[in-house]
């Protein structure tokens, strides 16, 4: 078992994406700020299902904007690349529809999951341990899987679909992302088992 | 330091990293969740990679995935113990309780439930908030934006149906 536990880490410091003390630096920072900003919380994700808090959202279209701008210029200066993943068009649509169900239920997804937990949260515990035979039966069962998921329409971009407009066209999409930010009305629910307060920065 | 920060600094910050995290001085790869938890539970019950197709596709990612969440939950549990000073065990949310029921058990087989399905959502959608919506959405991938649109609103129409009115019995 701590063979394989250990395996782990060769595998993810052999692949060319960071060496095991970067990876573990961008988690602790993406743990940090989420935790933070207090997006973990059911009463932030679940809240959202319920119209009752508006955190999520706004931190997401704002956060997404930001990034595509800059993401543009990185990559227009060769500091990044492009990772597109493919549109498989009926694995998207019937696995973003049981993500939601399972998002607005659990309050958690699987990367504020183990932000949760870290700070104490029993019920999410148990539904890693959920996700942990949901992976499970997704491998055995992917042979089966597999071509229900399809058709794939390939790895487009939506600056691709406008040819010779792509600045404007990321441009557009950021800024408009960043103003629904700011539009989205900026409800919160505070948790008084939290002694949760607004923010102030 | 401040206690909490608004979901405009969460937001700048969260931007950053994911500029940090696809640049060559980062990790040259986008952020991503989702793939960590099928390829530990491989781990966990020792399936073989040549035995099994998905674990052979998904070992690089998950591995990868396994030690950013690794950190993740570190930093959270740094920050809940001596920033935000929210560490404390417990078994229901405090809106589950106001807009669902007060039964532990009645939350913890629905969140058994929802990771359960959670899972072989993303797997089926090859991502999930991370991957799709953070990672996929900057970069503007016809993808992420169909994940995202389905998702949102399938959101908001679970919450509808599965929790009670505001304020009131059902």
């Amino acid at each position: 078992m701590i063979e394989r536990i250990s395996h782990i880490f060769e595998v993810a410091a052999s692949e060319g994406h960071g060496s095991i003390f970067t990876i573990l630096f961008i988690g602790f920072l993406f743990g940090a700020i989420i935790q933070w900003a207090r997006v973990d919380k059911f009463e932030k994700i679940a809240g959202f299902a319920m119209l009752e808090d508006m955190t999520v959202p706004k931190m997401l279209f704002f956060a997404i904007g930001a990034a595509s701008i800059g993401l543009y210029f990185l990559i227009e200066t060769g500091y990044a690349h492009y990772h597109v993943k493919p549109i498989m068009l009926g694995g998207l649509v019937i696995g973003a529809i049981l993500f939601g169900i399972a998002m607005a239920i659990f309050g958690k997804c699987p990367g504020t999951g183990p932000v949760s937990i870290a700070e104490g949260r029993v019920d999410v515990l148990v539904g890693a341990i959920g996700g942990i035979f949901g992976g499970l039966l997704f491998t055995y069962a992917y042979p089966w899987i597999k071509p229900l998921m399809g058709p794939d329409y390939g790895k487009e971009t939506l600056p691709s679909l406008f040819e010779g407009h792509e600045t404007t066209v990321i441009l557009l999409y950021g800024a408009a992302l960043i103003i629904v930010s700011f539009l989205i009305p900026n409800i919160e629910y505070l948790d008084p088992e939290d002694k949760e307060e607004s923010a102030e920065v | 330091m401040p206690r909490k920060i608004s979901w405009l600094t969460g937001g700048v910050l969260m931007a950053l990293l994911i500029l940090f995290t696809f640049s060559i001085f980062g990790a040259d790869r986008p952020i991503g969740a989702s793939t960590y938890v099928p390829y530990f539970a491989g781990v966990l019950f020792d399936l073989d990679p040549q035995k099994y197709e998905y674990m052979a596709e998904i070992e690089k990612a998950g591995a990868w995935e396994g030690v950013m969440l690794l950190g993740a939950f570190f930093g959270a549990l740094f920050f809940s113990l001596f920033v935000t000073k929210t560490f404390r065990i417990s078994f229901i949310p405090t809106l589950w309780k106001e807009r669902k029921n007060s039964s532990v058990l009645s939350r913890l087989l629905w969140s058994f439930f929802a990771g359960f399905i959670m899972i072989i959502g993303a797997r089926l959608a090859g991502g999930c908030t991370s991957g799709h919506f953070l990672s996929g959405a900057s970069q503007i991938a016809v993808s992420g934006l169909i994940f995202g649109g389905i998702t949102m609103a399938t959101v908001i129409i679970t919450g509808r149906l599965f929790y009670n009115k505001k304020g009131g019995e059902k």
